[in-house]
């Protein structure tokens, strides 16, 4: 768990960064806008993540909150505004790029694993091409990861031969293969059935408590309140409230997020 | 025809065994067809045994010719597919170029143009017979390759690419190691069926005097004034070069769906 708490901010609308703690922020969004097209989908967000926090940003469907997450490895870009990454600038020079990217590993809701390797190829490919590990450091590395993940014995087995919820656990096998600094969570558990969800929850409650720094889209309330050290709450395109989670779930003053909130209970 | 060979295999060896079995019964089928075919064709009647050894070389320059702007064509086809996918506009537009022209003319003129009309446009370019037909092969067959292997590259999708993206690996090994090895396994079927075509459009190389199968099948046919077995004959040995590489074809596809999905 983090020790680093940011204060809440409950004002109704409150894009204020918390107040600026020892610590440098590991990711700091300032003033970000995006359009697609005519729709802005994104409105002057600004927030900070730091080291070891697990920061979970919920909100209703549309109101920009996975295109905010895209933008912090540049799979989507930003109009205007800055975004800052371990010190480094997103901007359209590359290769601050692929630095980033190695950095910041992201798991999506639809897995994305590359049917054509096996489940440890899936794992080592990054390793071997970008870090340039030796074959037999990088299937040691990984067999240690899929034992991580509970699924060493499906190793040699390709993608399609494992259920939602094993092939999501080798995504976040496959992620941490690179020791990225953070990982951002796309809706991880949206495409899975129920009974498979719990255990790629469990999964990242174990990485969270083993200090990772995770951002998490997702509409799995009791992980954001359970795991969650910060909610950040989208609405249109703007961060309604950021709130650490009994104060968001419990002392909830504001009514447009009582509604969502009452809505998602049912 | 496609599994015949591929299913004679013994049911306990594993998909990988039998396609990897398969393409080097098919490898090595084509190797001694080729090496001992003046044999039993110099044991049939007149007029095909006296003309063995003509038919035997014949189908040797055809199978060069095959192989040889076959390989060419699959990476002009890549190269095609990629520029006309490509950022910069000027590379579309020569990718488009060169497709919309090879698609648009006859086989006929671009064999005949590189034989006769690029050595007056430029002197270094003068090709023997043989080179100039495997050229203009190659550059057709990497045409029809081109839109074969961009559909492949479109449909793979694109989650794919930003999951690779965001591991850190660069847009070359990107494509290399994700997309491509994806929309060459969609690519295969058309990518045959384009290899087929252009097994029977070597035949064209006859205008320009390169003694493949169907010149040496024209000229037996001169000699002896008997066109009904010598056609047959000449038919036949192409009938049998198809189905060759229909099955090592079959192989390659069967190995590559690791999902089983034809079984």
């Amino acid at each position: 768990m983090s020790h680093l708490q940011p204060q809440a901010v409950a004002a109704a609308r409150a894009p204020l960064p918390p107040p600026a703690p020892a610590q440098e922020p590991l990711i700091r969004a300032e003033g970000v806008n995006k359009h697609f097209g005519k729709a802005h989908v994104l409105r002057d967000v600004t927030t900070r993540f730091f080291q070891s926090e697990v920061a979970v940003i919920i909100g209703a469907s549309g109101s920009g909150k996975s295109t905010f997450l895209r933008t912090l490895n540049r799979l989507e870009t930003h109009d205007s505004g800055r975004i800052v990454v371990d010190g480094i600038e997103l901007n359209d020079t590359v290769k601050n790029l692929d630095a980033i990217r190695r950095e910041v590993g992201m798991v999506f809701q639809q897995f994305n694993l590359f049917p054509h390797l096996t489940v440890l190829d899936n794992v080592t490919l990054a390793p071997r091409r970008v870090r340039g590990a030796r074959r037999e450091e990088a299937d040691a590395s990984a067999m240690e990861l899929l034992t991580r993940v509970g699924l060493k014995d499906h190793a040699h087995k390709h993608p399609f031969a494992l259920s939602g919820g094993q092939q999501q656990r080798v995504a976040i096998a496959r992620s941490l293969a690179m020791s990225p600094r953070v990982l951002l969570f796309d809706e991880p558990t949206s495409a899975l059935d129920p009974e498979m969800i719990k255990e790629v929850l469990d999964v990242m409650k174990d990485l969270a408590s083993s200090g990772m720094t995770m951002i998490v889209v997702t509409h799995e309330m009791s992980f954001a309140r359970e795991v969650g050290d910060r909610i950040v709450f989208f609405d249109h395109g703007r961060i309604l409230q950021e709130a650490p989670p009994d104060q968001f779930f419990d002392g909830q003053e504001n009514e447009r997020i009582r509604a969502f909130l009452g809505q998602i209970a049912h | 025809m496609t599994s015949l060979v591929l299913s004679a295999w013994p049911d306990s060896w594993s998909r990988e065994q039998r396609c990897t079995a398969t393409m080097v019964a098919a490898a090595v089928v084509l190797a001694l067809f080729m090496w001992l075919l003046a044999a039993p064709l110099a044991a049939m009647p007149e007029p095909i045994g006296p003309a063995a050894q003509q038919f035997a070389e014949g189908t040797r320059v055809t199978v060069e010719l095959t192989l040889v702007s076959g390989l060419l064509g699959v990476l002009f086809g890549v190269l095609a597919a990629v520029g006309k996918l490509a950022r910069l506009a000027p590379v579309r537009w020569a990718a488009s170029f060169y497709i919309w022209s090879i698609r648009g003319t006859p086989l006929l003129v671009q064999v005949l143009f590189v034989f006769l009309a690029l050595p007056m446009i430029a002197p270094g370019l003068a090709l023997s017979d043989f080179n100039s037909a495997a050229l203009a092969l190659a550059f057709n067959v990497g045409a029809y390759n081109a839109e074969a292997i961009r559909s492949g590259i479109l449909a793979v999708p694109k989650g794919q690419t930003e999951a690779s993206r965001s591991l850190g690996l660069s847009p070359f090994q990107t494509f290399r190691e994700v997309v491509f090895p994806q929309s060459f396994k969609i690519a295969l079927p058309p990518l045959v069926n384009n290899c087929v075509a252009l097994l029977k459009d070597s035949s064209l190389a006859y205008v320009i005097g390169v003694a493949e199968l169907s010149n040496v099948g024209n000229r037996v046919q001169a000699a002896t004034f008997q066109p009904v077995p010598v056609f047959v004959a000449t038919a036949s040995l192409y009938l049998i070069l198809t189905t060759v590489l229909t099955q090592i074809s079959g192989a390659i596809e069967a190995r590559l769906d690791v999902e089983q999905r034809q079984h």
